[in-house]
Order: C-alpha cells, then structure tokens, then sequence
C-alpha cells in the first residue's frame, strides 16, 4: 500500500515538474538543514539541563517553557520540508533502509519529546535525579539516531 | 606560489587521497560535520533569540552566554575539524566554488560580528543582563545579524554541494 502510494506519487505531473526544477529541491534542503538547526539548539538547551547542564541556574520547567515556542517551529518546518523532500523522490526513500530506519526511530523521540519529556520538565526537580540525566542522554540518543541516518541518505545504503 | 598550486599539492597528498577513495570517510564525516554544526548553530541561535528579543527573555544574557558557551565551543570545534578534514580531502573541488567561499566569509563576519559585540555592548552586561527592555540598540542588531550570519553560512554551507557558480580548477 506504501509502495503504491509512493509510485503514485512518484509519477504525478506535480513532482515530475518540480524535480525538473533543480533549485526547488536545494531550497528544500537549504530549509530542512535551518529548521534542523532551530529545532536541535531548542532541543539541546532542554536537554542538557535536564542533565545537569548549560542553564542550571534556572528551573528546569522555565528553561522548557521557553524553548517549547521554537521547539514546536522548528519541528512543525521539519515536518512540511520533510514532507516535500519525500515527495520529491518517494520510491527512492521507500527502499531506502536509512529512511526507513530513521522514520522508526523518529517515531519514537517524537513520542518521547512531545509526550514524556514535558511531563518531567514539570516535575518537581528534586525528585528527578539520576532519571533527569537519562531523559537528557535519552533524548539526544533519539534524536542522533534520526539526524545521522537522515545525512546518510543517498551517501550510504 | 598560488594558492591554486597549493590546493593542487594537498590534493595530491597520499593522505588526501587515501580520505578521498576511501569507501566511509567521506559520508561519516560529511554527516558528523553536519550534525555538529547543527549543535552548534542550534545553541547559538538560542542565544541570538534572546538578544533579538524573540526569546528566553526570563533568562539574564550572560546565563545563556556563559552555560552554553562551552557546548557551543564543542560543536565549533567538531564541525571545524571535520571541515577541515572534508576540504583536505578534496581541495580543488572546494577550489573554484564561489559558495564555499560565500560561506567562509559569512563564518568569518559571524566571528567578527560575536567579537564586536563582546567588546562593546557586552562590557555593559550588568545593566541590561535581566531586563531585555534596556538592552542597546547595538546589542539587539548584534543578535539580528549573527542570525542572518549563521542562516547564510547553512544556506551557503548546504548549497556547496551543488555545482552551480563553479569556476576555474574544480572538479
């Protein structure tokens, strides 16, 4: 059903006429890699402190609260740019095992960003922990493995 | 001697080569120098945020400046090096590539730009630190321009792996 999907989309006049336009899928990318850069420095600062790290002078539940904003955006452009780049050549990431494992992966630290981690940011701080330092190590190893399989594509397997 | 000649020499280095034909070293450092200019660009983004006024504005500058700091300094450092080792692997494809050099002179602004303002603005930390209604002028475009500094050395960074505005010596 994927595949099809993905072949339907593959041979559509729309994709076949922005694949044409070699500038269209740089500035795709160009837009992935800034929403990615958004997206991580939001990440990072959240993480960190929940390991104890970077901005230890402030509750963990503010420094959360005020990167949400820009870790929402550069989620919600990650997600529309992603969208387009996988529209751009669908078969091709179809059968690609760096993009399929990334997707499983992903799937994973969106759940455990979006659902797990703000429930411990709002925690009381004291009673977190060595679990503060796991969530903050989790979260990185989460999101490593989507960034790093996501470069590979194209370059290996 | 040019620094074409130069080029042409370490491209010619039995290590060059060696990183050049090799089946890996390419792609995982490609992607390392990604993901560590992510980092790095990621953290400072966050504090050119709060000096542009779009966020952490809870947070006093200097918190940010100083905690973050030494991640950001790790991320520079990893992306520099592994820059370095993607240049030095093939140079004179790098060689007549207008947005590369695009690219470095944004990096090399961006430095000039972070230098000023902590020569200048920052020496006044103490005074505008916690409220960011007070802080100058010359210290909230100091955060518009490293934005749009960092954004062009990504943009530009990100287009050199494309052939286009590619002149003399490159392969």
């Amino acid at each position: 059903m994927l595949l099809s999907l993905a072949q339907k989309v593959d041979a559509s006049a729309l994709v076949h006429t922005l694949r044409d336009i070699a500038i269209i899928g740089a500035l795709v990318n160009v837009a992935h890699l800034l929403a990615l850069s958004v997206f991580a420095g939001a990440l990072l600062v959240v993480d960190l402190r929940f390991m104890g790290a970077g901005l230890t002078r402030e509750p963990l539940a503010d420094v959360a609260s005020q990167a949400r904003p820009w870790l929402l955006a550069g989620f919600w452009a990650l997600v529309v740019t992603g969208l387009v780049q996988l529209a751009l050549q669908p078969v091709k990431e179809y059968y690609s095992d760096m993009f399929n494992f990334k997707m499983k992966v992903m799937a994973v630290a969106i759940i455990f960003t979006f659902i797990v981690r703000p429930r411990l940011a709002r925690a009381d701080e004291t009673r977190l922990r060595i679990w503060g330092k796991l969530v903050g190590l989790a979260s990185m190893t989460l999101w490593a493995g989507v960034a790093i399989p996501a470069r590979l594509i194209g370059l290996v397997g | 001697m040019t620094i074409k000649s130069v080029f042409q020499a370490i491209e010619a280095l039995p290590s060059s080569t060696a990183f050049r034909e090799s089946l890996n070293g390419y792609p995982f450092t490609l992607t390392a120098h990604v993901v560590s200019m992510c980092l790095f660009a990621g953290l400072i983004i966050m504090m050119d945020l709060r000096l542009a006024g779009f966020g952490f504005q809870k947070t006093p500058f200097s918190e940010l400046q100083k905690r973050l700091f030494p991640w950001q300094m790790f991320g520079l450092i990893v992306s520099s090096v592994t820059g370095t080792v993607l240049f030095y692997g093939q140079p004179m494809r790098y060689y007549g590539k207008a947005l590369f050099w695009t690219k470095m002179i944004l990096m090399v602004l961006a430095g000039v730009n972070a230098g000023y303002f902590h020569l200048t603005t920052y020496r006044s930390v103490g005074k505008w630190d916690k409220d960011p209604m007070l802080l100058p002028f010359g210290g909230r475009m100091a955060g518009y321009l490293s934005l749009a500094l960092w954004a062009g050395v990504i943009i530009f960074g990100r287009l050199t792996a494309y052939n286009w505005f590619t002149y003399d010596g490159s392969q």
